[in-house]
């Protein structure tokens, strides 16, 4: 393939816009699959990713595409995940590409992360094709988001194509106008190969596979390479591209985008940003890689068969190989025993990488509330950052603390605009600035504790106005605020799992919510369980499980004996999911009960 | 082979507003035919076993809610049919609303040895509060006409922690108990069950239960009272005179094997649990067919054969003979659960001495608790 006719291109859009489904039908119409091959949303291949309908990692497919003028195009398509917490696999998929496709829903119109993603595709100088989508929906305005699409970003929209992705309508004009519009990449195949990684995934079978796009030289199969950053030399087993299942080629050349594979079995060897180079003639100089990503979130995993605690390592080392966002390290709890101190991007990546591990690998877990990492100063000078709260030193040894804050962009029907501000007050938000997107809708940016934003800053968001706000929101800084950490004393002994830090002025409230939460969630037990709030040695809140009077079956004769015993399986069943702190029996959810208070 | 017989009948003039046993009211029509039915499986599995029936129990439902002559029908054809051992206990329930001298006389004659009246309460307020058929004087007096027809062996159920009851109440009622000079007593806490009145009283949140901390303190009386007054705990729920304790109730604790009959009745032999069918038509017309109601509810694994052995013993105050266990089983019951034994030991839960493990009295009130620990 002539590098001439080449698009490589990523499709952005908010999260619900379309952009899988879009995926979909270029896939179909460009036959890359048959329609008997097809299944919804194919570049999903993660279970959790269809059934919660989201795209969690990006994936790639190359589409054969006759253009209008009788020529054979290779269109090379990154899918990009649209949740807040995947923003980073956004920017590097873009980072691969000449193009972009912003999808955007015709009765929506723009949210909160289209802006995100057009700015992210913006600074990587992209070509930006607009493609209002669903708009076969009864309420669907086309032109008035083409008119948005100008007005709030900058956009030219004369070339924007109508579509709607579940219909079937458009879906050529994608095709051309990717043709048309993209830029062929600039690469030159004789030049030293340069290519750069921008994905990796782990096939238990060939070892790590580089997702790469070659920008100079070309990788054949036999090939010595070299990894820039970690200078580690491998041979090529093979390479290819991605039709979305991998299919092996004789070499990828300049602006082709696919992967490569090779004896790589440590996927530390493959970091995601690496240039990949020929050993024998190495380039001079490496492709501009990624910013590191940190993780914005921490929580403890632990297992609750403690001897779990080998099998949770193996686990998350497995999934780390696809997943260089996930950080963790050992730690310990009085409470909890052995476990991980894990590090996330948001929620919903914690939420997932949970879900996998339960699921995929069979472990029971018990996850603490999660946390941000806070910057405190001693009064010695020394500075410590924690992500753990039980870690806080005590109050004695703080000069002060600084918890991170994130510019947090919402955009609602203006009806909304009061709840917003509302919530957003009163998550100890600064107000920052309010645009109108047009007369109705508003695009409203507050700077907020990040340690709200993850604990229901959504949630509430949400139902406040029905469902319509989006919310967007990126760290900006760290700033000083008076917190203190909240304690949790079952039976009268501290549960390091349970602490947390709170601001001053709500620790009451918090303290009295969360035990409150907890007498509903820990059951009744054969003795009386006092649950204590204390901030330092000040108990501000109590409350009491009342001990369980009795328990025993009345009954149990010839007729239901099998019903009886399986009454008690499932009873014990729900006990293996307690964990004993001290003498009490903890069920998974209380470590949680922080996040579950309405 | 000792083995013991149950005999189902699902009549019922009401059913009770605690019931979730298979016994129905208003199907009348069938009792005739479901008599013969009946018959015909007895006819049917008379010599399923080898050895004697050393006990039978004909429960429902109401037993007495059949005509006698239907009821004499079966009688006969159970002792045509089975071997009973010489020394049988044959027990029949009976409800004081639905009983006469006149028949109690009759199933004295017939063979029947001993009586498990179902009074739950000698307060009438309560009785009707729980959809009882009869008042506490009816109670009373099926009592003494068992007496007079010749009983030697009076068991009444009595109930506790209804909606409504006072410790008060409860205490007036086993008073009156012992003023009967019954042999046994079996005293039950209320256990609300999904698909009853009172599952769907409490839905509706119209079902008054008594405190948790008052329905302990009715069990801490029942637990002290009914001993000092010369009945001994024999099982959580049980309590009886000396040489009273119901040997066919023992059985279902003892791994014994019993025979169920009739619609919905359960079997246990051979490391098979069956059950039969419930539908009462269904039932009769598969007999009349001359074709089988009793299908496989459960093979009893190794594994549960175990965990029953032992959460069934435990319900009795003598609790697991460890021979007994390691004769069923080939190995030692500490080779299976020493760690389980330990740790309820721990809690004061469980005693192991002299070649039995059985619970404490604070093991009987958390029995589930110990139970649970036996599930492997």
């Amino acid at each position: 393939m002539q590098t001439k006719n080449i698009r490589n291109f990523s499709i952005i859009a908010h999260i619900d816009h379309g952009k899988s489904t879009i995926a979909d039908r270029l896939i179909e119409y460009t036959g890359t699959l048959s329609k008997r091959e097809m299944e919804a949303q194919v570049l999903d291949t993660m279970d959790l990713e269809r059934e919660r309908g989201i795209t969690i990692k990006a994936q790639t497919v190359r589409l054969d595409y006759i253009g209008e003028d009788g020529e054979m195009y290779e269109l090379n398509l990154i899918d990009t995940p649209g949740h807040v917490d995947f923003t980073y696999e956004v920017s590097r998929s873009l980072a691969a590409c000449e193009g972009a496709l912003l999808v955007v829903d015709a009765a929506q119109g723009i949210e909160a992360q289209t802006l995100a993603n057009v700015y992210m595709a913006l600074e990587h100088d992209l070509e930006i094709i607009p493609v209002i989508n669903k708009i076969d929906l009864p309420n669907a305005d086309p032109e008035k988001v083409k008119q948005e699409i100008e007005d709030v970003i900058g956009l030219d929209t004369s070339d924007a194509v109508f579509a709607s992705a579940k219909a079937g309508i458009g879906i050529k004009e994608i095709l051309d106008k990717v043709v048309e519009k993209v830029p062929a990449p600039s690469g030159d195949e004789n030049k030293p190969l340069t290519a750069l990684i921008f994905d990796s995934y782990f096939d238990p079978y060939k070892g790590v596979i580089a997702h790469i796009r070659v920008m100079d030289g070309c990788i054949k199969k036999g090939m010595m390479l070299r990894m820039m950053a970690t200078g580690k030399n491998f041979e090529v087993t093979d390479v290819g591209c991605f039709k979305p299942a991998p299919v092996n080629m004789e070499k990828l050349s300049a602006g082709q985008v696919g992967f490569v594979a090779g004896s790589l079995k440590n996927v530390k060897d493959v970091r995601v940003g690496d240039t990949v180079t020929s050993m024998e003639n190495p380039a001079a100089k490496a492709l501009e890689g990624y910013r590191g990503v940190n993780p914005m979130v921490y929580c403890g995993l632990y297992p609750v068969d403690s001897a779990d605690y080998d099998n949770l390592k193996d686990a998350l080392e497995k999934l780390q190989l696809n997943d260089a966002a996930l950080v963790f390290e050992p730690e310990t709890s009085m409470a909890l025993g052995f476990g991980y101190r894990c590090g996330f991007l948001g929620l919903l990546h914690m939420d997932v990488v949970q879900e996998r591990l339960e699921r995929e690998y069979d472990l029971r877990l018990i996850t603490t509330a999660p946390s941000v990492i806070y910057h405190v100063h001693k009064t010695n000078g020394e500075i410590l950052k924690i992500d753990n709260p039980s870690k806080l030193p005590p109050a004695t040894e703080v000069e002060f603390i600084e918890e991170p804050y994130v510019k947090a962009t919402v955009i609602v029907p203006n009806d909304y605009v009061g709840a917003v501000m509302e919530i957003s007050q009163e998550k100890r938000g600064e107000f920052k600035n309010m645009d109108y997107l047009d007369v109705n809708r508003v695009m409203i940016t507050y700077h907020i504790p990040l340690s709200e934003i993850i604990y229901d800053y959504f949630d509430r968001l949400k139902s406040a106005t029905r469902g319509y706000a989006s919310l967007d929101y990126e760290l900006v800084d760290y700033k000083q605020s008076k917190l203190v950490k909240l304690d949790i004393l079952l039976n009268a002994e501290p549960v390091d799992a349970l602490s947390i830090i709170v601001h001053t002025d709500r620790a009451a409230v918090r303290g009295r919510q969360l035990a409150a939460k907890l007498k509903e969630i820990i059951p009744q037990q054969m003795f009386e369980i006092p649950i204590q709030a204390a901030v330092g040695s000040k108990i501000i809140a109590r409350e009491n499980v009342r001990a369980m009077r009795k328990d025993v079956l009345a009954k149990c004769y010839g007729g239901d004996i099998s019903r009886k015993r399986k009454l008690l399986e499932k009873q014990k069943e729900g006990k293996k999911r307690m964990k004993s702190v001290g003498n009490v029996e903890v069920p998974q959810e209380a470590f949680m009960a922080i996040l579950k208070i309405d | 082979m000792k083995y013991g017989v149950y005999i189902h009948i699902p009549f019922c003039r009401k059913k009770c507003f605690y019931c979730d046993f298979p016994s129905f009211a208003g199907k009348e029509k069938y009792m005739e035919d479901y008599a013969v039915a009946l018959c015909r499986e007895i006819a049917m599995q008379g010599s399923l076993l080898p050895g004697k029936a050393v006990t039978v129990y004909i429960g429902g439902g109401t037993p007495t809610a059949l005509p006698l002559n239907l009821l004499e029908k079966i009688i006969i054809q159970l002792k045509e049919s089975f071997q009973l051992a010489s020394d049988n206990e044959f027990t029949i329930e009976v409800n004081p609303g639905t009983v006469t001298l006149a028949i109690l006389e009759q199933l004295h004659r017939l063979g029947v040895n001993r009586l498990s009246i179902g009074v739950q309460s000698f307060n009438d307020d309560l009785l009707q509060r729980i959809g009882r058929v009869h008042t506490a004087d009816a109670a009373s007096c099926a009592v003494f006409m068992a007496q007079q027809a010749g009983f030697a062996n009076v068991s009444i159920d009595l109930m506790y922690g209804l909606p409504g009851q006072t410790l008060a109440i409860l205490e007036e009622s086993i008073m009156q108990a012992f003023e009967l000079d019954v042999q046994h007593i079996s005293i039950y806490g209320l256990q609300v069950e999904e698909d009853t009145v009172f599952s769907r009283q409490r839905d509706m949140r119209k079902l008054d239960l008594p405190d948790e901390d008052v329905v302990e303190q009715m069990y801490d009386y029942i637990v002290r009272v009914l001993p000092e007054h010369g009945y001994v705990r024999y099982e959580i729920s049980n309590f009886a005179r000396s040489g009273f304790a119901s040997r066919h109730n023992m059985s279902y604790w003892q791994d014994v094997p019993y025979i169920g009959l009739g619609d919905a009745a359960h079997s246990y032999y051979k490391g098979h649990r069956l059950a039969n069918l419930q539908d009462i038509p269904d039932y009769i017309t598969k007999l009349q067919q001359g074709e089988t109601v009793s299908f496989e509810e459960e093979i009893i694994t190794p594994k549960i054969a175990m965990e029953e052995f032992c959460f069934l013993a435990l319900r009795t105050t003598k609790g697991i003979d460890k021979a007994g266990f390691a004769a069923a089983f080939h190995c030692t019951v500490e080779s299976v659960y020493s760690g389980m034994i330990l740790l309820m030991k721990s809690k004061g839960l469980l005693v192991d001495e002299g070649g039995w493990i059985y619970l404490t009295p604070l093991g009987m009130k958390y029995g589930n608790v110990v139970f649970e620990a036996f599930l492997l």
